[in-house]
């Protein structure tokens, strides 16, 4: 979260309309999942890593290592998926568990794979748009969009507190930790209650105080701030028409 | 003299589920354009005081006067009041709020129901004024210590308040935000801004304030010129406050004979060097 965080702000695509950004990486998306074409999502796949890592300037092992964490989870779906459990094996491989097969063929292998280029696609077109967009920005398209104003300022609020609480869970760790408080696992479990104990206060007290905050300011129930706007570009509008013009192509080929 | 802007009478007020008293009859009166610093140790009615100062707490008994008249506590008045009284919390963390610096310091500004232009113009002028615009994009969360109070002292300032209370500015700032933040709180001064400030630092409330008022257990123990309050010990004692290093430096000094006794006390080192090189 942090380091999504960070490179958003530090993007050489931060300053590209955030309406552009979002319908990119959506309207891609929507493609990937719902043609299910294996062409496209390893060219999404491609394009959206090349583009957040060189227009984007995300440093590559920082990218890669954000990939990791659903290569793992997708990759165990995809397994699951790849295999099959059934009584008579099939071509590829089976093991025998009584009069059981855990076992996989080409068909159901094929599956797995889609399954998991599809999911790594279109989870780095979400990348795409969370790494090279700020939050800021993101809640400003969402009150342009007319969502409800109750759910942007709240998001707001508790994207703030997640760092908020953040810093004051780091620093009860650490100082549990100097008193070692995570000597064993007992202690461990203990500590950790009382951490958890101690956020729920500490989120309360500031969530009091903030209130407060505000109000020395005159809130009045609405959060009303100034937003700075990036207007849209001609030659990035006819970028993602023929990018998506592309996609569309390769969905064709694909069939 | 000068005109009283706020004038507490009597106050008494105590928290949800506490005995206690917070403010005991607290009774003081505040000048316009004056620099005032709060003294007393922690839980002696600082920050309640201010918080009321401000509207956020009301008092269970006593009146809180502004320009001659009593607070009124209806929307309007409430509304009216916040934008004459400013506050910057001690913590920033829980005054900042926005994703972004720019976004932070409007926000005061457009619940007063200035334009939109108008309000650009303000918060671009204020963080042109304190040397803040290099992190106008900035989340706050991404932002030090120092920063975080700078931009926290621009939130009140865009509001052109008449009145700007401080609660403890200069905790954990580095020397170089403390710098910042002092060259902040002489431009109010210089603007004419009331300024109100709670302190444990009583060598910078000598030097800087042109009233100290000391606090202790919600009550008003003294108040009037520094160099009065900090020349009586038993008010110090009772407040659990120390004497300025300052003045016992100078009080050495004149017991050694080095400096004629009599004097009027030097309000900080400064002060006191010029004095010991005046005839050398």
């Amino acid at each position: 979260m942090i380091t999504i965080d960070r490179f958003s702000y530090h993007s050489g695509l931060r300053y590209v309309n955030t309406g552009e950004k979002f319908a990119f990486s959506v309207i891609t998306l929507v493609l990937c999942v719902g043609s299910r074409s294996v062409y496209l999502a390893v060219f999404v796949l491609l394009a959206m890593g090349i583009l957040t890592i060189k227009k984007g300037k995300i440093p590559l092992g920082g990218y890669l290592r954000l990939l990791s964490v659903p290569v793992a989870f997708l990759g165990m779906n995809s397994l699951v998926l790849g295999t099959s459990i059934r009584q008579t094996p099939l071509e590829v491989f089976s093991v025998r568990f009584g009069t059981w097969y855990l076992t996989a063929g080409r068909e159901t292998i094929c599956y797995g794979i889609q399954i998991f280029v599809t999911a790594m696609a279109a989870v780095s077109c979400l990348y795409f748009l969370s790494c090279n967009t700020t939050m800021t920005d993101i809640f400003v398209l969402l009150r342009r969009w007319k969502c409800p104003v109750l759910i942007v300022e709240l998001m707001l609020l508790i994207y703030r507190f997640i760092f908020v609480l953040l810093d004051r869970g780091q620093a009860v760790a650490a100082a549990q930790k100097s008193r070692l408080g995570n000597r064993d696992y007992r202690t461990g479990i203990h500590s950790f209650g009382q951490l958890i104990s101690c956020l729920f206060i500490s989120s309360v007290k500031r969530s009091e105080a903030l209130f407060d905050a505000m109000e020395s300011r005159c809130y009045d129930g609405e959060i009303r701030v100034l937003e700075e706007e990036y207007p849209p570009k001609r030659k990035e509008i006819f970028g993602i028409l023929a990018f998506e013009l592309w996609a569309c192509f390769l969905i064709w080929i694909g069939r | 003299m000068e005109e009283i802007i706020l004038k507490a009478r009597n106050l008494k007020f105590s928290y949800e589920g506490s005995r206690q008293l917070a403010l005991n009859d607290f009774s003081l009166d505040i000048r316009r354009g004056t620099k005032v610093a709060f003294v007393g140790s922690n839980g002696s009615g600082k920050s309640t005081f201010f918080l009321c100062c401000n509207g956020i707490h009301r008092p269970g008994s006593g009146t809180l006067y502004y320009d001659g008249k009593p607070v009124d506590y209806s929307r309007k008045g409430l509304l009216d009041l916040r934008k004459k009284v400013g506050i910057v919390f001690q913590d920033p963390d829980n005054q900042l709020f926005s994703a972004s610096v720019y976004q932070e310091i409007s926000f005061g500004l457009l619940n007063l129901g200035v334009t939109k232009t108008a309000a650009k113009e303000a918060v671009e002028r204020i963080m042109e004024d304190m040397d803040i615009g290099s992190y106008r994009e900035k989340p706050v969360h991404a932002l030090s210590g120092g920063q975080k109070k700078l931009v926290s002292i621009a939130d009140v300032l865009v509001m052109e308040p008449e009145i700007v209370i401080m609660d403890e500015p200069y905790s954990f700032l580095d020397p170089k935000h403390t710098r910042l933040v002092n060259q902040a709180v002489d431009n109010m001064s210089t603007k004419g801004i009331t300024v109100i400030m709670a302190t444990h630092d009583v060598d910078y409330a000598l030097s800087w304030a042109d009233e100290v008022v000391v606090l202790h257990e919600g009550r008003v123990l003294g108040q009037g010129p520094p160099r009065e309050i900090f020349s009586d010990p038993a008010l110090l004692h009772t407040a659990n406050l120390t004497r300025p290093a300052v003045m016992e430096l100078y009080d050495s000094l004149c017991q050694k004979g080095i400096l004629k006794q009599g004097l009027l006390a030097p309000k900080n080192m400064e002060e006191l060097f010029l004095e010991l090189t005046k005839n050398r």
